[in-house]
C-alpha cells in the first residue's frame, strides 16, 4: 500500500506549517486518499491504476497555493452585507500576503523580473534627475514665472536669441530709473575668473558682479550671514565685501562655520565675506555658475584693463538685467515698455545705442544661454531612449508572466470554481505585478542614484563645483514611484486579462499538466519579442550613429595645431599689476620661458581656443551705412608676435605683426579670409580700413590669414579680426606655448619658471591642445557614452527575453521533440528546428527595426556631424551585433533541445 | 436583486453544496466528496486538493466546525458539523441561489426540474 502521508508531505513542503497543524492535515488527507483507494479497489480497479488515480487527484490542483489562502492567521470574518470598502482593504492585504508568498516561492523568477525592471526604472530615474535638475527646475529662485532677463541686440536681429548681448551698466541704470513694469530690476555680470588668495596659494575662481538688490529680486535667503546692503553698492569702490556660493564654501573652505567675517584676497584686494548663498544656487545659468558674488560697484577691481570704465561707459557691455514683474503686470507689457525705452536710449545716445533694442525673456528660458535648444533636444532624446529601454524591460517581464500564467492555469481555474470573480482575480494578479514593480522601483531608485553619481563624476574636475548639481529631490522620488506603479500595470495588465479568461470547465477537465497553450497567447509573446528586437536595434543604431559622429568630430581640423600646444591662463591683471608692470611681465615671460628646453615658440593672446569673444558693430571705411541696418560682427582677438606661427595658422596674403606695430605707429589689424571675402569680395583687403565697436580709430588691414574655429569645433566659417597686443594693451592675456615634443613634458618646467617670475600669480589652469578639444567635445562624449550604455542595456534585456522564451518553448515542446527524434529526426534537424523558430522571430523584428532605425536616423540627421542619418554601415553593424547575440540566445535552448532523450521525454509526458 | 444574485451564485455554489450536506448531519471529508459525486450523478466532482482547502476556509469563518472522532470499527476521522452561524449563511445562500435560479428560469424559459 502506498505511503499516502509521505506523498502529501512532499506537496506540503513549501508551506512551513506548524508541526501539529501539518500532522492534522496529513491525517485527514491520507484518510481521504485511503478511502478513495479502497473504493476504487472495491470497484475492481487494479492496484497500480488505483494508486495512479488517487495521486492524480492529489495533483489536480497546486495544493500549496490552495492552502496558502486558508492556512493563515484567521482573518476577520466578513459579515454578510458589510461595506465593500472594508472588504476591499482586507482583500488587498490578503493579496499582498499571497503575492509575497508566491514571489518567495519562485525566487528565480522574482529576481530576474526585479532586476530587469530595476535596470529600466533606474535608467529612467537617472535621466529624469538630469531633466529635473537642468530643465524642469533649473534655478531655485522664488516664483520663476514672474522673473525676466533683459538683454540687448541689434534691431535687425531681434528675432534671433543667439545673438543677445549684455547691457552696458549706464543703460541698465537708466532702465532701472525710467521703467515701471518691474517691481525691482537687478543686474549680474557673466561669471569671470578672478584670482583668490585665502591663505597661501593663489587660486582661480569664478565671480559675478551683482547689484545690491540681486538676491532680493530673486527672492533668495542666505545660508549664513547676509547679502549686500544698498550702501555697499552705492558708489564705485564703496565696499570690498563678497557673498560666497554654497558649494564654494563647501569645497574650497571645508564648510567652516565661522566663514562670515573672514577676509580673502580677490585679485590682490582684500574682501570680507559677509554671507553664504543658498544651497543649490549657482547663479542664473542653468549649467555653469560662479563661486562668489561681489557688488557691481567693485567692477574696477575685476574687469580687464580695456573695460575699466564699465560703470560709466555706455559702449562696454557688462551685465544682464533681471527684473521681477510687478504683480498683475503681464510679461508682454514689460516687453513693450523695454522696446520703448530702447528707442529712447537710441535717440539720447546714438553714438553707442544706435540700432540697438532690448530683449526681454522669461528667466527660465534665459537660463540656458545659447546651448538651451541642444540641451532640451538631447534630454528629449535621452528620455525617449530610456523610455524604450523600460518598455523592453516591461515586455520581457510580461512574457515571463505569460509563461508563468500557463503554468498557473489550474490554480486560477480552481480559484474561479471556488467562487473568485474575474475582477477579483485580475485585481489579485495586478497586485502581484504592481508589487513586483514597486520592488523594482526601490532597486531602480538605487540604480538611478548610482547612475547620477557616475554622471556627476564625469564632470571636468576643474569646473566641477561650478557646474550644475544633479539633485535627487522629492520630484525624483515621486517620479520613480509613479513609474514603478505604471510599470507594474503595463507589464501586468495583458497577462492578467488573459489568465483570468481561463475557462473553468476546460481546465478542470484537463487531466495533466501538459495542458497545451493556446496559440494566440504564444503569438502575443512573439509579437512582444519581435518588438523588443526592433526597439533594441533602433537604440543600437542611434548609438552607432552618434559614435561615428563624435569620431568624425575628433577628426575636425580646428584650423590650428593642437598636438604640441599648451596654454597657461595667467591673467596678470588679477595680481594687481598696473600697465607698465604687466608689460614688463609679458616681456619677462617671453624671454625666460622661451629659454625653457623643449619649447619651440610662444605667444600671448586674449582668447582661449574655442572661447572666442564676438563683437558686433564693426565699421568698414566707405561702408558706414552698414551700421544702421545690418551690423557686422566678428570675433576679436588681441595677439602678440608669433601668434600665427605658434598656432600653425598660415598667412594668405600681406604680413604678420612685427615689432614695429607698437604704440605710436599706424594702427593695424589682420583679418581672416572669411572676413575678407565677406567685406571686400573680389578685391584685396590689404590697405583697407575698419573700426572695432569699442575702437576709437580706424585700423589698417595688413594681412589675411586662414580661417579657423573660434567658438565651437566644426563651426561654419566666421569673420575674425586680430589686433596686436603692443597697440592694444590688455592685462588679461593667455600664454600659448608650442612644444617640440609632447606638450605634457614641458608643463611643469614652464609653471616653475612663471612661479619664479611672480609667486603671487595663480598658474592653476593649464591645458594642452588635446585637452581643449576633449573639453569642447565633453558633452557630446558623455551623450555618446550614455547612448551606448542604453543601447547595450536594451540589447541585453532583449536577448535575455529571447533566451527565456526559447528555453520555455523548448521545454513545452519536449514531447514533440521526443517524438520527432524517436521517428528519426537527427540532432542537427532538431537544432535547426529550434534555431529557425527563434531566428524567424528575430529576423522579423530586425526587418521592422531596420525600417524604424532608418526613419529615426533621418529625423536625427541634423544633430549628426559628418554622418548620414541613414548611415548603412551603422545599421548593418548594429544588425550584425544583434543577430550574433540573438544567435547565442537561441543556441543554448537549441542545444538543450537536441539533447532531449526521446525515451525520457515520452515517458515524462 | 438579480445583479447581486448573479455575482453571488458562482462564488457561493461550492460553499452552498458543502454547507447543505452538513445541514443533515456531521460528515467527514471523504463522505462529502462522495455524496457530491453521487448526488450530482458524477457531473460535479471535488478532488482532495480543492475540497480540503475549502473546508478549512469555511472552518476559519466559523461556518462549520471540525472534530476528530473515532467510531467503532472505523479509522479516526475528522467530522464537520454546521455552526449556528453557518446555518444562517446557508439559509442566505439558499435564498440567493433560488433567486438566481428563478431569474435564470424566468429569462431562459427553463422548466423547474
Amino acid at each position: 500500500m502506498p505511503e499516502w502521508k509521505s506523498e502529501i508531505k512532499k506537496r506540503l513542503a513549501g508551506l512551513h506549517l506548524k508541526p501539529e497543524r501539518e500532522s492534522e492535515i496529513l491525517d485527514e488527507l491520507s484518510s481521504h486518499l485511503q478511502d478513495r483507494y479502497d473504493d476504487l479497489r472495491a470497484s475492481g480497479v487494479d492496484q497500480d491504476d488505483a494508486i495512479r488515480d488517487v495521486i492524480a487527484e492529489l495533483d489536480s490542483t497546486d495544493l500549496v497555493s490552495e492552502l496558502q489562502t486558508t492556512e493563515e492567521p484567521p482573518s476577520q470574518p466578513v459579515p454578510e452585507g458589510a461595506p465593500s470598502t472594508g472588504r476591499f482593504l482586507s482583500d488587498f492585504l490578503m493579496d499582498l500576503r499571497y503575492t509575497a508568498r508566491t514571489l518567495r516561492k519562485s525566487p528565480g523568477f522574482a529576481a530576474v523580473a526585479i532586476l530587469t525592471l530595476a535596470l529600466g526604472i533606474g535608467a529612467n530615474a537617472a535621466v529624469f534627475t538630469v531633466i529635473n535638475s537642468l530643465i524642469l527646475n533649473p534655478l531655485p529662485v522664488d516664483t520663476i514665472a514672474t522673473l525676466a532677463a533683459v538683454n540687448t541686440t541689434q534691431t535687425k536681429k531681434a528675432a534671433q536669441s543667439d545673438d543677445l548681448q549684455l547691457l552696458s551698466f549706464p543703460n541698465f541704470r537708466d532702465l532701472r530709473e525710467k521703467t515701471n513694469s518691474f517691481s525691482s530690476l537687478a543686474a549680474h555680470s557673466n561669471p569671470t575668473t578672478v584670482t583668490m588668495i585665502d591663505q597661501d596659494e593663489p587660486r582661480r575662481v569664478f565671480m559675478e558682479l551683482v547689484t545690491a538688490n540681486y538676491f532680493e529680486t530673486l527672492g533668495l535667503r542666505p545660508s549664513l550671514g547676509r547679502f549686500f546692503l544698498t550702501d555697499e553698492d552705492a558708489k564705485p569702490g564703496a565696499a570690498a565685501v563678497a557673498v560666497l556660493g554654497y558649494s564654494a564654501w563647501q569645497s574650497r573652505f571645508g564648510a567652516i562655520p565661522d566663514i562670515v567675517g573672514k577676509t580673502i584676497k580677490l585679485n590682490n584686494v582684500p574682501f570680507t565675506i559677509v554671507g553664504v548663498g543658498p544651497k543649490n544656487f549657482k547663479g542664473l545659468y542653468a549649467i555653469f555658475g560662479p563661486d562668489l558674488w561681489v557688488p557691481s560697484m567693485m567692477a574696477r577691481q575685476f574687469l580687464p584693463s580695456q573695460q575699466q570704465n564699465a560703470l560709466t561707459d555706455r559702449s562696454i557691455p557688462s551685465v544682464t538685467g533681471i527684473g521681477r514683474l510687478r504683480p498683475g503686470t503681464p510679461f508682454t507689457q514689460a516687453q513693450a515698455e523695454m522696446k520703448i525705452a530702447a528707442v529712447a536710449l537710441d535717440r539720447e545716445y546714438p553714438d553707442t545705442n544706435l540700432g540697438q533694442t532690448l530683449v526681454v525673456r522669461h528667466l527660465a528660458e534665459a537660463a540656458y544661454g545659447p546651448e538651451g535648444r541642444g540641451l532640451l533636444l538631447g534630454s528629449m532624446l535621452l528620455a525617449a531612449i530610456v523610455g524604450i529601454v523600460l518598455l523592453i524591460a516591461c515586455s520581457n517581464v510580461a512574457n515571463l508572466l505569460l509563461a508563468r500564467a500557463a503554468a498557473r492555469r489550474q490554480e486560477i481555474a480552481i480559484r474561479m470554481a471556488l467562487g473568485a470573480g474575474r475582477a477579483r482575480l485580475i485585481r489579485q494578479l495586478l497586485t502581484e505585478s504592481i508589487l513586483l514593480g514597486l520592488f523594482s522601483g526601490v532597486f531602480g531608485f538605487l540604480f538611478g542614484y548610482a547612475g547620477c553619481q557616475l554622471l556627476s563624476s564625469l564632470r571636468p574636475a576643474e569646473y566641477a563645483q561650478n557646474l550644475a548639481e544633479l539633485r535627487i529631490d522629492p520630484a525624483v522620488f515621486g517620479f520613480t514611484f509613479v513609474i514603478a506603479i505604471l510599470t507594474g500595470l503595463i507589464f501586468g495588465v495583458v497577462p492578467a486579462l488573459r489568465s483570468s479568461r481561463t475557462s473553468v470547465s476546460e481546465v478542470i477537465k484537463e487531466e495533466t499538466r501538459t495542458a497545451g497553450r493556446r496559440r494566440g497567447r504564444f503569438s502575443f509573446a512573439n509579437m512582444l519579442l519581435a518588438a523588443q528586437v526592433a526597439g533594441s536595434l533602433v537604440l543600437l543604431v542611434v548609438a552607432a550613429l552618434f559614435l561615428r559622429s563624435i569620431r568624425q568630430q575628433y577628426t575636425i581640423d580646428p584650423g590650428y595645431q593642437t598636438s604640441r600646444l599648451a596654454l597657461f591662463m595667467l591673467y596678470p591683471g588679477q595680481a594687481g599689476y598696473d600697465q607698465p608692470r604687466t608689460e614688463q611681465f609679458y616681456k619677462l615671460v617671453r624671454e625666460r620661458v622661451s629659454n625653457v628646453p623643449g619649447i619651440s615658440s610662444l605667444t600671448w593672446a586674449s582668447n582661449p581656443p574655442l572661447w572666442g569673444r564676438k563683437e558686433t558693430g564693426l565699421v568698414i571705411e566707405g561702408q558706414e551705412q552698414r551700421k544702421k541696418s545690418d551690423a557686422l560682427s566678428a570675433v576679436v582677438n588681441t595677439v602678440d608676435l608669433h601668434y600665427f606661427s605658434t598656432l600653425g595658422i598660415s598667412l594668405v596674403s600681406g604680413r604678420d605683426f612685427t615689432t614695429d606695430d607698437r604704440d605710436g605707429s599706424a594702427s593695424v589689424a589682420i583679418i581672416n579670409d572669411t572676413m575678407a571675402a565677406q567685406v571686400w569680395p573680389n578685391q584685396s583687403p590689404l590697405g583697407k580700413r575698419l573700426q572695432l565697436p569699442q575702437g576709437k580709430n580706424f585700423l589698417q588691414v595688413v594681412g589675411v590669414v586662414k580661417t579657423s574655429n573660434y567658438q565651437t569645433l566644426g563651426e561654419p566659417p566666421q569673420p575674425c579680426v586680430f589686433i596686436p597686443l603692443r597697440q592694444n594693451f590688455s592685462d588679461a592675456m593667455i600664454l600659448y606655448v608650442r612644444s617640440e615634443q609632447d606638450p605634457n613634458t614641458i608643463l611643469a618646467s614652464v609653471r616653475d619658471e612663471i612661479h619664479r617670475i611672480d609667486p603671487g600669480l595663480a598658474v592653476e589652469d593649464i591645458r594642452t591642445g588635446a585637452k581643449i578639444i576633449d573639453q569642447a567635445l565633453w558633452w557630446g562624449k558623455i551623450s555618446v557614452n550614455l547612448l551606448a550604455v542604453f543601447g547595450f542595456l536594451a540589447l541585453a534585456l532583449a536577448s535575455v527575453g529571447l533566451y527565456g522564451i526559447m528555453a520555455y518553448s523548448v521545454n513545452q515542446r519536449r514531447r514533440e521533440i521526443g517524438v520527432r527524434m524517436a521517428l528519426g529526426a537527427s540532432q542537427g534537424k532538431v537544432w535547426l528546428l529550434v534555431l529557425r523558430q527563434g531566428m524567424t522571430l528575430v529576423l522579423s523584428g530586425l526587418a521592422f527595426g531596420v525600417a524604424l532605425a532608418l526613419l529615426v536616423g533621418h529625423a536625427l540627421s541634423r544633430f549628426l556631424y559628418g554622418v548620414q542619418g541613414t548611415d548603412y554601415s551603422s545599421v548593418a553593424g548594429a544588425s550584425l551585433v544583434l543577430m550574433l547575440v540573438a544567435l547565442i540566445a537561441c543556441y543554448l535552448p537549441a542545444r538543450s533541445a537536441s539533447r532531449v532523450d526521446p525515451l525520457t521525454a515520452l515517458r515524462d509526458a | 436583486m438579480p445583479s447581486t444574485a448573479d455575482q453571488e451564485w458562482k462564488k457561493g455554489s461550492a460553499e452552498l453544496l458543502v454547507l447543505s450536506l452538513l445541514e443533515e448531519q456531521p460528515r467527514h471529508g471523504y463522505d462529502i466528496a462522495r455524496l457530491i459525486d453521487l448526488r450530482s450523478g458524477g457531473s460535479i466532482h471535488f478532488h482532495v486538493a480543492s475540497l480540503y482547502p475549502l473546508l478549512y476556509r469555511l472552518e476559519k469563518r466559523d461556518w462549520i466546525q471540525g472534530r476528530w472522532l473515532e467510531k467503532a470499527n472505523q479509522r479516526r476521522r475528522r467530522y464537520y458539523r454546521l455552526t449556528p452561524q453557518g446555518a444562517r449563511v446557508l439559509a442566505d445562500k439558499r435564498r440567493q441561489w433560488q433567486e438566481f435560479a428563478g431569474a435564470v428560469a424566468r429569462i431562459a424559459g427553463v422548466e423547474h426540474a
